[in-house]
């Protein structure tokens, strides 16, 4: 998987490309935890996300947990096959996802 | 200015480093009881006299006072509370914690006779006591007094306008302004009584739906905010969830499940008794249909929304509302988007293999 940050300020976007299973989660939780001070504003792009599994979900969860505290979190560019995981697992209505 | 005024004016501009630690240890002080004992205020503010303040006070009446702890205002600390009786309430707490100087406390709210009004306020001349908190290298700060004022909001409103008059005494006020000003505070004391009984009789709701949800009464108790809440507290939905949690022995995630009361509300149910139906009624296909969707899935976690979702989802397509109907919740759910429709489409064929959905109305 691969994992493009960009920074503006106090917005940051990452872009993950391919899947994010479980042998990949571990690469995607060390960007997340050592990315999000000072962020306000989180865009997590999916344009190129081909696959999620429980262990990336557990980390968008976490992701959006620190969110709440310090800012937003938005999820962009879902597929339909992203977007029923989101779903069939009943967190589709606690992520913002555009 | 006369040398003993000038005096004391030096003595506490000397003294301001005490002044402020003073206001710092009590407002901590007060903070920490108002939080402990579960109490909610608007607001609560401190300011130390200033010394133009001081010497304009002194120039008047500077001869009262023998030195500057005689001077019982030069740290003000006030508490704004939202009903009336929580006034009463600050007061107790702040008698557990300070010394009250009861001589100079004055209850401003018990000094009208039966046909005035004006301004109401509690204020406790206090001092802090060694027991509660002491400093070796600053001993005055037992010592030196201060004010503690408590209101409600409407009576801090009523004292914040009086206060730009810019008139410090009634005696002042041209009598159609001071008659004007005397009928808002009657006005404002009716205000707060009825803010006080509101807040009491709500209480009092409260306290009695809670009852009757935790003794299982739920036929005649209206569906609202807080019938909704307690009837969620005693956790209906997590036998269903732990079911569907157990397909792929899954991990269930608390969250919120405000969202789906105004979702309930307007799918009709008026009652818990009637929200308690539709989760029986709907619960083994809500399983059924969490088994099909994840059954053949690797995911273990789900959230603990899940089984409140496909019993809406359920109860839906029981109702023959079919793929509007299910737009409709997702509209409901999601906001309306686009995406809205595909999930409806996704969701009924799901749904289809359950032999729940009757032809659409």
């Amino acid at each position: 998987m691969e994992i493009t940050k960009e920074q503006k300020d106090s917005e940051l976007a990452i872009s993950l490309k391919g899947r994010l299973d479980n042998s990949t989660a571990a690469q995607f939780e060390d960007t997340v935890k050592s990315s999000l001070g000072g962020v306000k504003s989180l865009i997590l792009d999916f344009k190129e996300l081909e696959y999620l599994s429980s262990a990336g979900l557990r980390i968008i969860l976490s992701a959006q947990k620190i969110m709440n505290k310090q800012g937003s979190m938005t999820i962009r560019n879902v597929n339909d096959t992203i977007m029923e995981v989101f779903e069939m697992t009943g967190f589709a209505d606690i992520l913002t996802i555009e | 200015m006369d040398p003993h005024s000038q005096l004391l004016l030096e003595q506490f501009k000397e003294s301001l480093p005490v002044y402020r630690k003073l206001k710092d240890i009590v407002l901590k002080l007060i903070n920490d009881s108002i939080r402990k004992n579960g109490l909610f205020v608007s607001s609560i503010s401190s300011r130390i006299k200033t010394a133009q303040s001081l010497s304009g006070k002194l120039e008047l009446k500077g001869m009262k006072y023998r030195t500057i702890t005689d001077i019982t205002d030069l740290l003000g600390i006030r508490v704004i509370t939202f009903y009336s009786n929580e006034v009463d309430k600050i007061a107790a707490l702040a008698e557990q914690i300070f010394d009250i100087d009861w001589d100079n406390s004055v209850d401003k709210r018990k000094m009208y006779s039966h046909d005035r009004f004006g301004y109401m306020s509690l204020h406790y001349i206090c001092r802090i006591p060694e027991n509660i908190y002491s400093d070796p290298e600053m001993p005055e700060l037992n010592k030196i007094p201060f004010e503690l004022q408590m209101r409600t909001v409407l009576q801090h409103a009523w004292a914040s306008i009086y206060h730009d008059t810019g008139y410090k005494t009634n005696v002042e006020v041209p009598v159609e302004y001071l008659r004007a000003l005397s009928r808002l505070a009657g006005l404002l004391e009716i205000a707060d009584e009825e803010f006080k009984n509101i807040r009491t009789d709500l209480d009092e709701y409260r306290r009695k739906i809670r009852t009757l949800v935790k003794n299982g009464s739920f036929e005649d108790i209206p569906l609202n905010g807080d019938s909704f809440r307690n009837y969620t507290e005693l956790g209906p939905f997590d036998p269903l969830n732990e079911k569907i949690a157990s397909i792929n022995n899954a991990e269930i995630e608390k969250v919120s499940i405000r969202p789906y009361f105004e979702i309930l509300v307007n799918m009709g149910i008026k009652t818990i008794g009637e929200l308690d139906r539709f989760l029986r009624n709907n619960v083994e296909n809500a399983y059924q249909l969490a088994l099909h969707q994840i059954g053949g899935t690797d995911l273990d976690i789900i959230s603990s929304n899940i089984g409140i979702q496909n019993l809406c989802i359920v109860h839906i397509l029981k109702q023959g509302r079919g793929l509007e109907g299910l737009e409709w919740f997702y509209d409901q759910l999601y906001g309306k988007q686009p995406r809205n429709a595909q999930r409806a489409r996704r969701t009924l064929q799901q749904a289809k293999k359950l032999a729940i959905i009757k032809e659409e109305k």
